[in-house]
């Protein structure tokens, strides 16, 4: 019995040995002790943030991921709690000479408010802090990982990175916990695995498991710490009907049903449409930001169709589409008689041309990117010593796409994915492709055609006759240029020359919401605001 | 005159070169570059690194700073302005279509506050003392010291979204062909632009009226029995005007300048805007051209200036 006794207490003891192991600093950085991270979280209190600095335009973030079936509903919420905090502080031995530098690459006000609101927080619990913006190449200074993952030093001197993440895919919000990507944080060696499952599988129960196991690592160790979940805010005026269109995430493509809309004519009897997000310069290519150019949306379908929540929900300019029992073979047959606005058929050869292009541009949305690079050949067409991707095959009207290994967004990746006329391009290297001429003027697959550009003043578009899915309604939209972070939304739209749009600053909401022939809906989009802490080991220099 | 023209103009090549070099080397020393400017941060972390270097070098911002500097001034030489470093548009393009709106805007800005300023301050310097002189004289004060993006809100508050009758925004509209059409747009900057102007020539021309009324020759004008109006039409007038005609011509390339904040605020899509987003973006080309394109204009308007100076005031000789 005294065996068994003293058995146990030296379990008991090694077990508390082992939980006082894991909770202390990793290296000679204090920020890498697990309980100084649970100080900050709890020093914080978002829910005023929110309400005060937001005007409760957010959502409180428990997790990375947004609220979801993905996501645990066990997680710790780090409700705010300075006595907590000073006590983990204390218990970390927390220099309170020490003072953290905050670094963050927003210009808005809300942000600014937000790192002086931080900073009284973290004074309040004896953690001095001071904050910057970063300016010129913030990839340079935030995303470079050291070049050994283990131990550092890292590649930079700041503490914490205020930021955030915005999905297409889930995955994203985790890949950079695959081995020696991090930036930020020593490996961890489970979430290694747990990258690689989410990735592997297209089994939404697996990869489920695996956002679960990492969700609930990050937050027990509070790798990193979520603040709040940005919203979408759709705007219409009083002149548009949508007929029940959804509101969806607006930075994506999604079946949006705009080709159903109408507006209430003008005095003229004209049917007219305005929106706040014309090009300036140029009309981006539709691969870098996907949906997040309204105008582009306008202009271009996509291969597949997403619903509002971006769940691929069916073909697009595909009439069929299938993939094969292995997840390796993805197929797909486009609808007969698809034109370009300028009357050419839309054919395979445009589709091949497209993801060829979409390899090479640099700077093609990450996971479009990641569903391309998997197709069998697609990195020695890449590196030149392929004249075409072998694994692309074509008959007639289908596409037949091979990969080396399962992706488990292939359909998310094409419902996002618009052709370009291949006969455009003839001649312009890919990595160039952005400063094409066609981009001054683009000839489109969608249901408005661009009519007429005076740039960086208006750009107008015109119902694209024959579209497949029935020619618009609405018989003209005139877009004047800027983007959702634009000082001149509240005006025009005041002015009765915004119908439709969407934003990200809060602070635009409440004008907006003020007007009375306006509607402004608030759609929950993945898009995490969230702390990096630097846990490595500083640079000597 | 025409050898201090020409001498003035062989001056003006190497002042271009060395103020062209000094902005080049001002945006050398900015962080980042195009590339930085075309990702959005929240995107970085997924980004290939590889691949924004091969962007990088296409683009031609891998060459040390005095290859690229030297690559675009000899290219300029030959009259080739370059290509957008982010959308690719050749250069001659954005000013072809940009400078008119530009001078379209300053051009009529410089009209009304030219005409409107001087004979305001000639009339407020004949009136003064009067409760008139004193009431032009508050209001060129608060034209001067209150800015014109101030002006530009309320004007867009009030004749914009309060009256409705004028457009709050933008050049034109679709349809809008002739000047005429497009007039409803350029009321309200221009004529925002103008204040500040208008105030600043009022207040010159009336302490320069003041100055030449002062004067022995317009004492013998009015001792020969001239009439009043002449004297000061004829006599003060002309000579008042050298000293305002002065500072309209160094007005000229401000007002292109200056026009950068009226054209963000009423949307106007001018050479200023464009310099915004090209510096914003780290466009080199486009900031080169157009911080050339400025160069020249206050180096053309100072020898205008000299020369209309010579013209107006006989007791000014050019040369030596």
């Amino acid at each position: 019995m005294k065996k068994l006794l003293a058995l146990g207490m030296a379990l008991l003891m090694s077990t508390t040995a082992i939980g006082t192991a894991t909770a202390q600093a990793i290296n000679e950085n204090p920020l890498s002790d697990p309980r100084v991270r649970q100080a900050i979280a709890y020093a914080i209190d978002m829910d005023t943030i929110i309400e005060t600095i937001f005007e409760g335009k957010a959502v409180r973030a428990v997790g990375l991921l947004p609220d979801g079936p993905n996501k645990p509903d066990d997680l710790n919420r780090y409700d705010f709690d300075p006595d907590k905090a000073r006590a983990l502080l204390a218990e970390a031995g927390w220099n309170a000479d020490q003072e953290l530098d905050v670094v963050y690459y927003y210009a808005d006000q809300q942000t600014a408010d937000l790192m002086a609101a931080m900073q009284a927080y973290l004074a309040d619990v004896g953690m001095k802090m001071n904050y910057r913006i970063l300016e010129g190449d913030v990839g340079a200074q935030i995303s470079v990982p050291p070049a050994d993952p283990v131990n550092g030093p890292s590649t930079f001197k700041w503490d914490i990175l205020y930021g955030a993440r915005a999905a297409l895919a889930l995955q994203e919000y985790f890949n950079r916990f695959g081995y020696g990507l991090m930036p930020t944080i020593p490996n961890v060696p489970e979430m290694n695995e747990l990258v690689k499952k989410v990735n592997g599988s297209t089994d939404p129960a697996v990869q489920r498991e695996g956002y679960f196991a990492m969700e609930h690592i990050i937050n027990d160790k509070a790798y990193i710490i979520p603040l709040y979940y940005q919203q979408l805010f759709s705007y219409d005026s009083d002149r548009l009907d949508r007929h029940g269109a959804p509101y969806g995430n607006e930075q994506y493509n999604y079946n949006w049903g705009v080709e159903n809309w109408t507006v209430t004519p003008d005095a003229d009897g004209k049917s007219v449409l305005y929106t706040n997000a014309g090009p300036a310069q140029f009309f981006e290519v539709p691969w870098q930001n996907l949906g997040i150019w309204v105008h582009n949306k306008f202009a271009f379908d996509t291969i597949l169709e997403a619903d509002g929540a971006l769940t691929p929900i069916g073909g697009e300019m595909a009439e069929t589409y299938s993939v094969s029992e292995d997840g390796l073979t993805f197929t797909f047959t486009l609808k007969d008689g698809l034109t370009w606005h300028d009357g050419e058929p839309i054919t395979a050869a445009d589709v091949v041309f497209s993801i060829g292009a979409a390899l090479k541009f640099p700077i093609t949305n990450p996971v479009l990117a990641a569903t391309l690079k998997k197709i069998e050949g697609a990195e020695d067409f890449v590196a030149g010593t392929a004249d075409a991707v072998s694994g692309i095959t074509t008959e007639g009207n289908t596409v037949t796409l091979k990969f080396a290994s399962i992706d488990p967004n292939v359909l998310l990746s094409f419902s996002q994915f618009a052709p370009l006329p291949a006969k455009y391009f003839e001649g312009v290297d890919p990595l160039n492709l952005q400063q094409a001429p066609f981009w001054q003027k683009p000839i489109g697959s969608g249901p408005f055609k661009i009519e007429e550009v005076v740039m960086n003043d208006y750009t107008t578009l015109v119902p694209f006759e024959g579209y497949h899915k029935g020619t618009a309604k609405i018989e003209q939209i005139i877009a004047r240029p800027s983007g959702d972070n634009d000082g001149n939304l509240l005006v025009n739209a005041t002015a009765g020359k915004a119908d439709f749009g969407y934003t990200k600053v809060a602070s635009d909401v409440p004008a907006l919401e003020a007007l009375d022939f306006m509607n402004v809906h608030a759609v929950d989009i993945p898009y995490t605001r969230m702390i990096w802490i630097n846990q490595f080991p500083k640079p000597a220099n | 005159m025409l050898t201090y023209i020409i001498r003035r103009i062989l001056i003006l090549i190497p002042m271009a070169f060395a103020i062209c070099f000094l902005v080049y080397l001002g945006l050398e020393l900015t962080p980042g570059d195009a590339v930085s400017y075309m990702i959005n941060p929240d995107a970085l972390g997924s980004m290939n690194p590889e691949q924004l270097e091969a962007l990088r070098q296409s683009l031609g911002l891998g060459q040390p700073f005095h290859v690229r500097f030297w690559v675009w001034f000899t290219n300029l030489l030959q009259g080739n302005f370059g290509y957008s470093t982010t959308g690719g548009v050749p250069i001659s393009s954005i000013i072809a279509t940009r400078l008119p709106a530009t001078l379209e805007l300053a051009g009529v800005a410089l009209v009304i506050s030219t005409v409107l300023g001087s004979l305001l301050g000639v009339f407020s310097a004949l009136k003064r003392g009067t409760v008139t002189d004193s009431a032009l004289t508050v209001i060129g004060m608060l034209g001067v010291s209150i800015p014109e993006f101030f002006f530009g809100l309320v004007a867009i508050l009030v004749f914009g979204l309060n009256l409705g009758w004028l457009p709050v925004g933008g050049r034109s509209m679709p349809g809008d062909i002739t000047f005429l059409d497009r007039l409803p747009h350029l009321v309200m900057p221009s004529l925002v632009l103008s204040i500040m102007l208008t105030a600043g020539v009022m207040r010159y021309a009336r302490s320069s009226m003041l100055d030449a009324l002062s004067r022995d020759f317009i004492k013998t004008a009015r001792s020969k029995g001239l009439p009043e109006w002449r004297v000061n039409a004829l006599h003060g007038f002309r000579v008042a005007l050298t000293p305002v005609v002065v500072l309209i011509g160094f007005r000229l390339p401000v007002l292109i300048g200056g026009s950068v904040i009226i054209e963000q605020v009423f949307q106007w899509p001018g050479i200023g805007n464009e310099f915004i987003s090209a510096v914003r973006s780290q466009d080199y080309p486009v900031v080169m051209s157009i911080a050339l394109l400025t160069v020249m204009a206050v180096l053309l308007a100072s020898l205008i200036v000299d020369v209309l100076t010579a013209l107006i005031d006989p007791r000014v000789r050019l040369g030596a």
